[in-house]
């Protein structure tokens, strides 16, 4: 349990150093429930960047939102997330929004690289009308050593287009793993999602910072963690700080300017 | 001996060399397959083919083969499939296991859809021997299992009424398209990413293709008043490619899917491109035979041997995805990895061959 704890903690602190200016609730918005206890640490709080204005929209006209999971692994099992990992934000959302139908739409191909999954988003996301398209994006593309500009160019005109067609979009990062830390190429695709992400304000998760502090921790506290349990922690924190990331989005206001330095 | 060098052989060959570079993301040579500059791909080819290839088994019309010795050898066929299958997914998932560990890289393990293998290994062990559950690049044998499992109706219906295997075929397809029904996996939600409902009609365009007589037979008789239609539709479809005229799926009507252009449902789009395209390019292959003879001859021979070739082909793209990893790809390991794995291509059909040869000489 004390591990558990310690994961989460790690992950909730660095969300909460990753998230931009703490975004106030809005009186109009619903009470977002706690992280569960195994995700929970006191002061943190799951922020979204950019506000989510095609959702919100969806939310207030028709009461469903249609959500699009692509990318590499976005469908991935994990053992405590009953349902996998899009389960937990389908079942957050609608327990935070009473009478709001969550629809997800599991498209992922693993595997496929950022510029192959350009032109299947697209139909994808008109075939769901989706709102909404959470993109698990870069793993195939630093391990297939594609050039970091073919995929920055791939990845912005997606996020581009879907912009243009009023659907709102969240890229889901890199994993951090021992073996990839000193990776160039692998922490240059990290830097190309984190730099089209501030470009373009819309929301990144990064699993990336969060498991590079358990691992920090890991060593720092002298308990032994194997990667699978980094990365089942990860996954089941990410899942429910997406949701709420998702749920913030709803109520957040376009940024004036452009955001703050990423940390 | 094995049979004679033909156009059919050597398409396929063709395909199963194009299929094994597309499956290695990344790779330099991946630029230069057909996909680039059409709208359809190996894959249709590949399935294509595997139709005509089934009137070897249904016999001619003049002399058919008994109905229960059809469905004897279609589902012999359709278990050895399967077999290849389970043979090269398990390979595929120790090499993933074993990379992981060599490199030190969990990350491997979660490569081509093979997360759940080892996060879940109860309910996907189940899932992969369903066929429910399938490995990234590892997606087309299930469908050449389920389209083999249905031949023996197919070879049904067109011996007993042949005009009707083909709007029964388009409509199940346009039913698929329309309603869009798929397959769902397990447990990793999702769909097959060749949905056997529409790719069946591909299947069944190629079985009455190569028959003498009905549709098979009108094309021959006009094929080359049929190339003079094809050919402006090829040319449309590489400008489509080539300046990204790709149909704006949150634009266009319902039912969105006879607009669009999407590989799952081989929708319309992809499917009148690829007979436009086969149209007008085997008007090319007497001409290659001449120009350059001992490449028919080869693939021709990867043709004859396609499950070999294919089997091969998948386990060596999986290996060169995980070297290109490991030595950081380029050109230079791009055209080794490449090189070698064609050469091995040749090597496992030139093998069969010769097994063959060794059986019946003894």
């Amino acid at each position: 349990m004390r591990r558990v704890g310690t994961i989460a903690a790690a992950i909730a602190i660095v969300v909460t150093v990753l998230a931009s200016p703490a975004l106030t609730q809005q009186q109009s918005g619903p009470v977002l429930a706690p992280v569960p206890k195994a995700c929970e640490a006191p002061g943190a709080q799951v922020i979204a960047d950019s506000p989510l204005p095609n959702v919100a929209i969806a939310l207030k006209d028709r009461k469903k939102i249609n959500i699009l999971a692509i990318g590499a692994t976005s469908a991935s099992l994990r053992g405590p997330v009953s349902g996998g990992y899009f389960a937990v934000v389908e079942r957050y959302l609608e327990a935070a929004f009473k009478g709001l139908d969550v629809q997800v739409v599991h498209r992922g191909v693993s595997g496929e690289l950022a510029a192959d999954a350009a032109e299947r988003i697209k139909t994808e996301a008109g075939l769901a009308n989706a709102d909404l398209v959470l993109w698990q994006l870069g793993t195939s593309d630093a391990l297939a050593q594609v050039p970091v500009a073919d995929f920055f160019v791939a990845v912005t005109d997606t996020v581009t287009w879907l912009k243009d067609h009023k659907i709102d979009v969240i890229l889901v990062g890199l994993r951090y793993t021992r073996s990839m830390a000193q990776d160039l190429h692998y922490q240059a695709i990290r830097t190309a999602i984190k730099e089209i992400a501030k470009k373009e304000h819309v929301l990144r998760i990064s699993r990336y910072e969060a498991e590079e502090v358990l691992e920090g921790l890991r060593r720092e506290q002298g308990v032994p963690m194997s990667e699978a349990e980094i990365t089942d922690a990860s996954y089941v924190c990410m899942a429910e700080y997406l949701a709420r990331a998702i749920a913030a989005g709803l109520f957040a206001k376009e940024p004036k300017s452009p955001l703050p330095k990423d940390k | 001996m094995p049979r004679a060098v033909n156009a059919v052989d050597f398409w396929r060959g063709f395909a199963l060399v194009s299929i094994f570079i597309n499956h290695i993301p990344g790779v330099f040579y991946e630029r230069f397959t057909h996909r680039n500059l059409s709208l359809s791909d190996s894959a249709e080819l590949f399935v294509f083919l595997a139709g005509w290839s089934l009137r070897h088994v249904v016999g001619r019309p003049e002399d058919p083969a008994p109905t229960h010795n059809l469905i004897y050898r279609l589902s012999g066929r359709a278990l050895t499939l399967y077999a290849a299958h389970m043979t090269i997914v398990m390979l595929a998932i120790a090499m993933l296991a074993a990379a992981a560990r060599i490199l030190e890289n969990p990350l491997i393990l979660e490569w081509n859809n093979a997360a759940a293998v080892f996060n879940d290994p109860v309910d996907t062990h189940i899932g992969l021997v369903l066929l429910s559950h399938q490995l990234g690049y590892f997606d087309i044998l299930p469908l050449y299992v389920v389209l083999m499992l249905v031949a023996p109706l197919i070879a049904i219906i067109h011996r007993q009424a042949p005009n009707w295997l083909v709007p029964v075929s388009l409509a199940i397809y346009l039913s698929a398209l329309v309603f869009q029904i798929t397959i769902p996996t397990w447990p990793t939600e999702g769909q097959w990413f060749f949905n056997p409902l529409c790719w069946q009609l591909v299947f069944v365009l190629g079985f009455t293709a190569s028959r003498e007589r009905g549709p098979g037979g009108w094309v021959r008789a006009n094929i080359s008043r049929i190339r003079l239609v094809a050919l402006p539709i090829v040319i449309l479809g590489t400008l489509m490619v080539w300046f990204r005229w790709w149909p704006d799926a949150t634009r266009v009507p319902e039912p969105k899917l006879l607009f669009i252009a999407g590989k799952t449902f081989v929708t319309p789009l992809r499917l009148i491109q690829f007979l436009a395209l086969i149209a007008v390019f085997s008007a090319l292959y007497p001409l290659i035979v001449k120009a350059l003879p001992r490449l028919v001859d080869f693939l021709s021979m990867l043709g004859r041997n396609s499950l070999q070739v294919f089997c091969t082909a998948s386990v060596l793209s999986l290996a060169g995805q995980i070297l290109r990893f490991y030595f950081r790809g380029g050109f230079v390991v791009d055209t080794i990895l490449v090189g070698t794995g064609i050469i091995l291509l040749g090597l496992a059909a030139w093998l069969s061959e010769w097994r063959d040869r060794t059986q019946k000489a003894s």
